[in-house]
């Protein structure tokens, strides 16, 4: 503060130097006292700030071979309640949309959120990370951000329809092994750790997303949930390295081979998100 | 395991208790949905007939898609099985160390799946068998899947009977899949052509009968 004042106070004497020159004698107004005004505002030479790019809206892309992504949260769980619920909830999830841009991302796409917090310096706050689950549906979706940080890992829940969510960028478009990373707790630090100050990483708006086929390495066991166990299903990580074959034979044990016969836990959802699907493209376009 | 409120609070919790958990459970619904499948009626436990009806009617949707779709042909590959547990033969087979005689495995071509817990030094094995119904798949894509082309849905039709005779007196049901050879459960009511309204319909239908046979006649 008392630097501001130091600065506003060099900066009023030149005015008024300035001025009085001008009052005297215009003629010797040259640019060197232009310059030390300049340099009176803090010592530093003013860089060149280049304009800002241009965004360019590619038109020729057909709407046909535009990838059709339906955010999860907007498919309703089987469940008993009236769908009128559904339709209302999703009405204020498109019109959030329309103000606040929520991009297409999987779990272990690299994201950058940013909150508005009252106690931040600048009032928001910007958070890098490696989106590692992506839970809830309708308004209460969530997804999870991890990243390491000096050395501390952190993980943040942010809501996608939280009002304070400012800005939400995709650094790196990309899909994993699996649709719930949580093992990355217990993988080493390398595989969470993600660049604060990453570039976004140009992707394209058709065909497939890409899928990393990293297979990960954890850190030695005990690990904070049994991951060789069926019940997760985890395929991105190297158990060869960590567990012996007789292992993963007693891990197997806890098998439910009938589960994928059991026709009650089936969930058919494909008419429905066409259905869905077509009603927020109409809104969203409108 | 974590106790949480949700174990004990079983809302919209759409699959019953049966048996010794979910695998007993759904190798009994097997069991049923098989005999089912051969016989086309069959009578259980109105618990257990309520269960199976939601299965035998899966069952038909996934034979609509035909046999050479690689899903279906799993699922009826799985379910069309009957499950067999022969403790007895074993035990006593190792008390006489007699070789165990061919007449009791020969209705049972196992395909051997698994064999289960060996009690420590006591001779007492628990086997299980499944032998797989290879003329029921046929069956169910060749028969029943083209018998309900048509319909949607609803192929099957549960009726209750009189209570078992035994001491649990279980409630029982009949369970069948419609179109199936034998006599109707519930006869046809027809309606009594004595009753007043019913014989004033009669003649006015004859009548109207006689009349267009007239004009037939003068025309």
């Amino acid at each position: 503060m008392a630097v501001c004042t130091r600065r506003l106070d060099k900066v009023m004497c030149s005015i008024r130097l300035l001025r009085n020159v001008k009052h005297q004698n215009e003629r010797f107004l040259s640019t060197s006292l232009c310059r030390l005004a300049l340099e009176s505002d803090g010592g530093n030479p003013t860089t060149f700030t280049p304009p800002s790019k241009p965004v360019i809206i590619d038109k020729t892309q057909t709407e046909a071979s535009l990838r059709k992504f339906l955010s999860p949260e907007f498919i309703p769980p089987r469940q008993r309640t009236n769908p009128l619920k559904f339709t209302i909830e999703r009405k204020d999830m498109i019109q959030r949309r329309k103000v606040l841009n929520i991009p297409e991302f999987y779990a272990g796409s690299i994201l950058a959120a940013t909150m508005a917090d009252p106690h931040a310096t600048g009032k928001v706050n910007r958070f890098v990370g490696i989106c590692i689950q992506r839970g809830g549906h309708g308004l209460g979706a969530t997804f999870v951000l991890r990243n390491i940080i000096s050395g501390q890992g952190v993980e943040i829940c942010y809501e996608l329809y939280n009002p304070r969510l400012q800005k939400l960028e995709v650094l790196k478009l990309e899909k994993r092994l699996d649709s719930n990373l949580m093992y990355l707790r217990d993988a080493l630090p390398e595989y969470s750790t993600v660049d604060p100050d990453m570039k976004p990483v140009p992707h394209s708006v058709t065909g497939e997303v890409p899928v990393n086929t990293t297979r990960v390495r954890m850190r030695p066991k005990p690990w904070s949930k049994r991951w060789e166990r069926p019940k997760y299903a985890v395929k991105g990580i190297r158990f060869d390295l960590y567990l012996t074959p007789e292992k993963m034979e007693h891990a197997q044990k806890w098998a439910q081979p009938w589960l994928e016969y059991d026709m009650l836990k089936e969930y058919d959802t494909t008419e429905l998100e066409k259905r869905i699907f077509a009603e927020v493209q109409a809104e969203m376009t409108k | 395991m974590r106790l949480t409120l949700q174990m004990l609070i079983s809302h919209g919790r759409v699959a019953r208790k049966m048996g010794l958990g979910p695998e007993s459970r759904l190798n009994m619904l097997r069991n049923i949905l098989t005999g089912l499948v051969k016989h086309e009626r069959i009578e259980t436990t109105l618990g257990r007939a309520d269960e199976v009806r939601f299965y035998a009617e899966k069952l038909i949707d996934y034979a609509k898609k035909g046999d050479t779709d690689t899903k279906a042909m799993k699922m009826a590959n799985f379910w069309l099985t009957v499950l067999l547990y022969h403790r007895f033969f074993l035990l006593v087979s190792l008390s006489y160390s007699d070789p165990v005689p061919s007449t009791l495995f020969c209705f049972c071509l196992p395909d051997f799946y698994e064999y289960s817990w060996f009690f420590g030094s006591s001779s007492y094995f628990l086997f299980s068998l499944w032998f797989q119904e290879k003329d029921l798949i046929p069956k169910l894509f060749k028969v029943l899947a083209p018998r309900f082309e048509a319909q949607p849905k609803g192929y099957t039709r549960m009726a209750r009977i009189p209570n078992r005779e035994n001491l649990d007196k279980a409630a029982m049901a009949v369970l069948e899949y419609k179109g199936n050879p034998f006599p109707p459960l519930q006869p046809a009511k027809r309606e009594n052509e004595l009753t007043l309204i019913n014989q004033l319909l009669k003649g006015y239908r004859e009548e109207q009968a006689q009349q267009a046979a007239a004009m037939v006649e003068s025309q």
